[in-house]
């Protein structure tokens, strides 16, 4: 019998639909800029989408400063706090299931609770995405917008196209992540169920 | 050897200095005589201790014991132009601010005229007021440059930019064609002369023209590129690079330039991106209209191939699992 808990509160369900928003432009007009040439314009015009993508990453710096400040006085924070005792053994469950559990019926190693929002797999990636690539997209991003900060020249490249690249590989991470979490997220009681959670904020469990 | 070697250098300095009163000359004329509506503290003194004589191409010569006069014509190198000079960087100084005070006493003593001139770096190096133009930079680079090296140090920072005259080309001519024509202006007193280029030199020299014979279109690259582009070691933590190379290291590679990670196209990037946050502001110079950005500038193709295919990849990984859920039907699962 599964009954249902209030997992996401209100301020979680706007930053996140906020930033799902503001990650959507930036990864179309991202790789739009990556991939288009003068005569291909992609999706967008060259020009448009870099003011777009500079608009929506500005907008994206203020939304996570906001998600910040909401981990470190909320209890939201706790679940992006990570125990690396004992983690590979954990990630190692969990993949496992994903795996092979899942479909042998077994049951969650790991399941959600108002007490642990994220399996270890998706802490680990969480963590990674919120704590290490959207910071240094943030930091290569803006260095982009102020490039006279940028060094000049590292281990012989221009120190602008390291950024560049460095920005862009991040992008990457992000993309993959955000299919993931996509992906992972239809795996819930039914394909849409968590979908419906994130908009509602009520979560079915066990 | 070494004496015949100073005099070749004195004489090529010497040349130098007419060459530029001549071009001196042609510029007069067009420039006005005060600098807006500003006149300078020590316009008077200037006047009477320096100008009198120095501001004339001809002067008068005063003997106070026998109550003679005469005129006399002002060579070109001891010549200031007070129309210029009053509409120059340094308008606003005495000129003994930088010259002797022996100098008040005429005739001018030997030691006066022994006097060690000031350099850029004197006054603007070190000052956090002037951080922002890198003169330390500039000053080390020129002093790797072939124009420190070759002449012991004879071609200073006065031979290009004369302290009386100087306007920063970049600020005075809003950049583009006009920039570009007057900076090889700079090069092109000594390096488009055979004669001058021959004082300093044995060597059979060729003029500027000839040299570039090779390039393709010589004409639109010499009309849209600043000969330090290719003739000095690119650096873009300063605006304009000093070190000047010897020809043979000049650039001579077309995708040295024309590629996605040249230090040029670093330089320009940083250039126009101060330059549309400075006229336009952040809002508009940066975010919404920043024409700094050049398609495929910092493009990396394998990066950007390596990229498509991990998502590919991820893609594929999910398709395969959802391909066994179907197929195995796992039972009620309750996850996230």
């Amino acid at each position: 019998m599964s009954k249902s808990f209030y997992h996401y509160p209100a301020w979680v369900r706007l930053w996140h639909l906020t930033n799902a928003v503001l990650c959507l432009f930036l990864i179309v007009t991202g790789f739009s800029m990556l991939y288009s040439d003068p005569d291909n314009a992609l999706v967008v015009k060259f020009q448009r989408a870099v003011s777009i993508h500079n608009v929506c990453g500005v907008l994206l710096t203020i939304s996570y400063t906001l998600f910040l400040f909401g981990n470190l006085f909320t209890s939201n924070g706790k679940h992006y706090l990570l125990n690396i005792k004992g983690l590979g053994k954990r990630l190692w469950k969990q993949g496992r299931y994903y795996a092979y559990g899942y479909f042998k019926g077994e049951e969650s190693p790991f399941p959600v609770s108002s007490e642990r929002k994220f399996n270890p797999l998706q802490q680990v990636s969480y963590v990674g995405v919120m704590y290490f690539a959207l910071p240094m997209l943030f930091i290569t991003g803006w260095a982009l917008m102020f490039p006279e900060f940028i060094l000049k020249k590292f281990l012989g490249f221009s120190g602008i196209f390291l950024t560049d690249q460095f920005h862009v590989i991040l992008g990457f991470l992000v993309v993959i992540f955000l299919f993931i979490h996509l992906y992972v997220s239809t795996m819930g009681k039914t394909p849409l169920s968590n979908f419906r959670s994130i908009i509602t904020g009520w979560q079915e469990s066990h | 050897m070494i004496l015949s070697r100073y005099f070749v250098c004195l004489t090529v300095i010497l040349f130098v200095f007419s060459q530029q009163a001549t071009a001196r000359a042609n510029y007069q004329d067009s420039l006005p005589v005060t600098r807006g509506a500003e006149l300078s503290l020590y316009a008077e003194d200037n006047e009477t201790n320096c100008l009198v004589c120095h501001g004339k191409l001809i002067y008068t010569l005063t003997d106070t014991v026998m109550g003679m006069t005469r005129k006399q014509l002002m060579s070109e190198q001891n010549l200031v132009i007070p129309g210029m000079f009053y509409n120059s960087v340094h308008w606003s100084f005495s000129c003994l601010d930088c010259h002797s005070e022996e100098f008040k006493i005429f005739p001018h003593s030997i030691e006066a005229r022994f006097e060690t001139s000031w350099g850029c770096i004197d006054c603007h190096g070190y000052d956090p007021n002037y951080e922002q133009y890198g003169f330390e930079e500039i000053d080390a680079e020129y002093q790797k440059s072939v124009h420190y090296t070759a002449t012991d140090g004879l071609i200073t920072c006065w031979k290009c930019h004369d302290p009386h005259y100087y306007n920063p080309l970049a600020r005075q001519t809003r950049g583009g064609r006009e920039y570009i024509i007057r900076s090889n202006e700079m090069c092109l007193r000594c390096h488009s002369n055979a004669e001058v280029m021959g004082l300093i030199t044995d060597e059979n020299v060729e003029i500027v023209l000839p040299k570039h014979e090779w390039l393709p279109d010589v004409d639109r690259h010499l009309e849209a590129v600043r000969c330090i582009d290719c003739h000095t070691r690119m650096n873009d933590s300063v605006l304009v690079a000093h070190e000047v190379m010897p020809a043979d290291s000049a650039v001579r590679g077309c995708t040295d330039c024309h590629s996605q990670n040249s230090i040029l196209m670093g330089t320009l990037y940083k250039y126009a991106a101060r330059e549309s946050r400075d006229e336009k502001g952040f809002v508009n110079g940066v975010m919404l209209r920043n024409d700094s950005y050049v398609i495929g500038a910092n493009r990396s193709k394998l990066i950007s191939f390596a990229g498509l295919l991990i998502i590919g990849m991820t893609l594929a990984f999910a398709l395969v699992h959802t391909i066994f859920r179907i197929v195995v039907k796992p039972k009620d699962q309750v996850h996230e």
